[in-house]
């Protein structure tokens, strides 16, 4: 079969598939608003957090100071009792069992000196050296205690013992000159306690330094006990970068290197900062959280994008390439090939529509090439009627009531005798060309021709109303055109004529003929009885059967003429013919 | 497994006489070099313990220990050290005190070492610095020895009239001399006649205390060392004993019988010898860990061997005890 041929074909292939479209448009769908939406929302999210980390991680360090200035004030609290009273001249018993027992209650102080008014000492208790009682030293001019006299409270510089343990002296007068002043060495190593329970967010600590920027607390005591300067420089630099945005919280890096974000508040009076820290990745957490997730739901979008549009193309493109052989076999003229689609859908219903197209194609088919046979050995008139009609069942033999119709030249065979054969031709093709029009104008079937004769059917194989009237009609345009024609060729030969016979009557139709060449044509007493009219009938003369001429009947006035005999027929046979004067109108 | 690793395994196979599971190969193992018994550093080993597993390690579970005991014979210490120095331990421990930590680092230059002492690790000559340790030792200093003066000072508050005390010395400990001298100047400025006492051993420890009898000093003053604070049981025994009142570096003594301690806080030196221990086991050098000076200095009373004494404590004694045992 050529059909197969036919879908085998290269057909161009498409510049986009269907797979991509739809993962293009599925992409857009699902992924663009997700990356719009997790991108704002990170962007948002961050600026967001961002703010809301320096409010928090400032409250967190404003916590810390405040935790860190409530240990010292406590410390200064314990001691202000130490110089509530005045100093007597003699020692003070009770006031040394207070000591010793403050010594008890904050372990924090290492030693207390006590002084009295005129800044000797008289009273001195250690964990360590050995307890003094009206030591008598002079200490009137010591920085702390001109320092205590002068505020109230005089807080002295972090000193690092054997170049390690951070101590600070604490000295604080009484609010009467007469109690005196109390010094305190305090061990610094005991705020570790505090700095190490302040927690920022999971992991974020806080440290404390001092005014020139040593570490005084830090949650990693041995950071502190190192007292090395070179490694608290990043915990340096992070205070330089705080106070260079006016104490907002900056990010920068840690001893470890981490990146932090670090916010600082300054305990008053100690000059101390105390920075509070927290990892950027951990204080950041929520963000990278969205981020991940808008990543993971990105990937996710694009996976079923993809996955909806393979499906997607999948389901189309089955049908598709369903549909596309279905017509690509129905166009290479395999037209009992079916699209068998159950989809259901608009797909299901082109389907069926190729379907019926294509069973409408081969029964359009069929009938072309059955009239394709038939005029193979058809008349082409008779032919051209089928296919005109379109039904060859019209040319099956049958027996109808027709009206025959016969006419030829007069005088014919002389003419051609005498005359050049070009100029016969050329009369009998304006002859035929003339009667063939007139025939096919009036829905008759030109059954047959034989040089100047011409046998017409009316009402076969094509019925028609009136046949009669319409054959005798007919005629009289015949005799009128041809009698035109014969103008011109009578000034050949003078003897030209032209004569019509024509009879009504049943007679079978249908094919006859060999399988080379078929006629249709018509057998009865009827076509005799015509033929013989047209034999004798003159020129300009139409001879009409009584059948016909009754039925046709008072519709165009007919001359009845005298009876004739004719060959073949033993009674002489009523004739009618149709006015000259009528043909001539 | 690096090479270190497979000779912990076979230290640690050694030590537990077990094969060696594949779980103890990832194990770490601690040397631990005690100078005594395993009886008397029973509490102190719960404080070690305590400190490493703040910083995650549970011994036996995370970290294996290999132990080395010289059970009082200083003198075995260094052929101990060497021997953990020898299974390649990934740290030495080397607490009770300066002859210890000096045993362990005369071993091993390499294997990092974390003592713990009564004396300035400074002047016994074990670090260089205390905030920069170098090489590879560090450790935790209590304040015992500085505290030694601080002990006659609260005998002559207990025995005010006192006109002769006793102080007990073991010369073979490396701080006896600066102790002797610190104990001596202490009591010219408390006007107070001081007579030394020597023990280097368990045996010369009756000897001591009839000693202090014989002269009819008020009471004794022992001076900080390892040797007398393992054996504070022993101590207390000999007081009750000979009706002697005496204070000691330990709160062992108070607690078995004797009459006050003042020293440092001995859990918390060994809680942080535990705590460096488990930080160089994650990778830490010792040489940035500064020594930790204990901040802790305890006085326990017994207020029962004070009854029986006949010698009650003065207000400023019971305001200053940290701890007052009924």
């Amino acid at each position: 079969m050529p059909g197969l041929n036919a879908v085998a074909d290269p057909v161009p292939a498409p510049r986009t598939s269907l797979f991509a479209k739809y993962f293009i448009a599925l992409f857009a769908a699902v992924v663009v608003p997700l990356l719009v939406a997790g991108g704002s929302e990170a962007w948002f999210g961050y600026r967001d957090q961002r703010a809301r980390l320096n409010d928090l991680l400032e409250a967190e360090a404003r916590s810390a100071g405040a935790r860190i200035q409530d240990y010292i004030e406590g410390i200064q609290d314990q001691l202000q009792w130490t110089v509530q009273l005045p100093w007597s001249a003699s020692a003070d018993e009770r006031r040394r069992l207070d000591a010793l027992r403050l010594l008890r209650q904050v372990p924090a102080v290492v030693s207390l000196t006590l002084v009295d008014a005129v800044g000797k000492e008289r009273l001195f208790v250690s964990r360590i050296g050995l307890n003094r009682v009206e030591g008598g030293e002079d200490h009137s001019a010591s920085p702390a205690v001109i320092g205590a006299r002068a505020n109230g409270v005089w807080f002295g510089p972090v000193t690092f013992h054997g170049g390690s343990e951070p101590f600070m002296t604490i000295a604080i007068a009484g609010n009467r000159s007469a109690v005196g002043v109390v010094l305190a060495e305090i061990n610094l190593k005991f705020i570790w306690e505090v700095i190490s329970a302040i927690r920022v967010g999971r992991t974020g600590e806080a440290f404390v330094l001092d005014q020139p920027g040593r570490l005084v607390a830090h949650p990693d005591i041995s950071l502190v006990l190192r007292a090395d300067a070179a490694a608290t420089r990043p915990l340096q630099a992070l205070r330089a970068g705080i106070l260079a945005r006016s104490g907002e919280a900056v990010a920068g890096r840690d001893t470890g290197g981490n990146t932090v974000l670090a916010a600082m508040a300054q305990i008053p009076g100690l000059d101390w900062s105390v920075i509070v820290k927290q990892p950027v990745t951990e204080a950041l957490g929520p963000i990278y959280a969205a981020l991940w997730r808008t990543g993971t739901l990105l990937v996710v979008g694009a996976a079923l994008a993809l996955l909806f549009a393979y499906l997607l193309a999948q389901h189309m493109i089955g049908p598709i390439r369903l549909l596309e052989d279905g017509v690509a076999r129905i166009g290479a003229g395999q037209f009992d090939h079916r699209i068998d689609l159950a989809t259901g859908d608009e797909f299901e219903r082109v389907a069926t529509r190729f379907n019926e197209m294509a069973s409408e194609l081969a029964v359009s088919q069929e009938r072309s090439e059955r009239i394709g046979r038939l005029k193979r050995f058809l008349a082409p008139q008779v032919a051209e009627l089928v296919d005109r009609t379109g039904d060859a069942h019209v040319l099956d033999s049958r027996r109808v009531e027709v009206v025959v119709v016969f006419c030829d030249l007069r005088g014919f065979t002389a003419f051609s005798a005498q005359t050049e054969p070009e100029t016969v031709m050329d009369v009998l093709s304006a002859y035929y060309d003339s009667l063939e029009s007139i025939v096919s104008a009036h829905g008759a079937t030109l059954t047959n021709f034989s040089g100047d004769g011409m046998m017409i059917l009316v009402n076969a194989p094509v019925p028609c109303p009136d046949p009669a009237l319409r054959a005798v009609t007919m005629a009289c345009d015949m005799q009128t055109s041809v009698q035109k024609l014969m103008v011109g060729w009578r000034a050949l030969d003078d003897r030209l004529g032209f004569g019509v016979g024509l009879a009504m009557g049943p007679a079978t139709v249908g094919r006859i003929g060999s399988r080379g060449r078929l006629d249709y044509t018509a057998i009865g007493n009827v076509v005799n009885l015509a033929s013989r009219l047209c034999s004798s009938a003159d020129d300009f003369e139409i001879l009409i059967d009584r059948v016909a001429a009754e039925a046709v009947g008072s519709s165009l006035p007919l001359v009845e003429l005298e009876a004739r005999t004719l060959k073949g027929f033993e009674e002489p046979v009523p004739v009618f013919a149709i006015g000259l004067g009528q043909i001539d109108a | 497994m690096s090479r270190r690793d497979v000779i912990a395994l076979a230290g640690a196979a050694a030590v537990h006489g077990a094969p060696a599971f594949a779980q103890r190969s990832a194990m770490p193992v601690i040397g631990y070099l005690g100078s005594e018994t395993p009886e008397a550093y029973a509490s102190r080993l719960d404080a070690f313990r305590e400190g490493l597993a703040e910083t995650g390690y549970i011994a036996g579970r995370d970290v294996s220990i290999a132990f080395r005991w010289a059970e009082g014979q200083y003198q075995r210490l260094p052929a101990l050290a060497a021997e953990l120095a020898g299974l390649q331990v990934s740290v030495i421990v080397a607490p009770g005190g300066a002859e210890v930590a000096l045993a362990a680092k005369s071993v091993t230059a390499t294997i990092p070492i974390v003592f713990e002492m009564g004396g300035d690790p400074v002047a016994l000559g074990v670090v260089a610095s205390l905030s920069r340790p170098g090489g590879n030792l560090t450790g935790v200093s209590s304040l015992s020895v500085e505290a030694s003066s601080k002990r006659l000072e609260f005998m002559r508050e207990l025995l005010p009239t006192a006109r002769l005390l006793a102080a007990a010395v073991n010369p073979s400990s490396p701080t006896s001399k600066l102790q002797a001298a610190n104990l001596q100047a202490a009591a010219d400025s408390l006007g107070v006649r001081l007579r030394f006492l020597t023990a280097s051993n368990e045996q010369e420890f009756d000897g001591v205390f009839a000693g202090a009898q014989q002269m009819q000093a008020g009471g004794i003053v022992f001076t900080s060392d390892p040797y007398f604070a393992y054996r504070s049981k022993r101590l207390a025994e000999l007081a009750v004993q000979y009706g002697m009142p005496a204070i000691t570096q330990a709160r062992d003594f108070p607690a078995a019988g004797g009459l006050m301690s003042y020293g440092g806080d001995f859990r918390q030196s060994h809680r942080h010898t535990g705590v460096y221990a488990g930080r160089i086991l994650k990778g830490e050098k010792p040489a940035d860990l500064p020594v930790q000076r204990v901040t802790k200095v305890e006085l326990f009373i017994n207020l029962k061997a004070a009854r029986e004494l006949g010698t009650p404590f003065p207000p400023s004694l019971l305001s200053s005890a940290d701890m007052v045992i009924e």
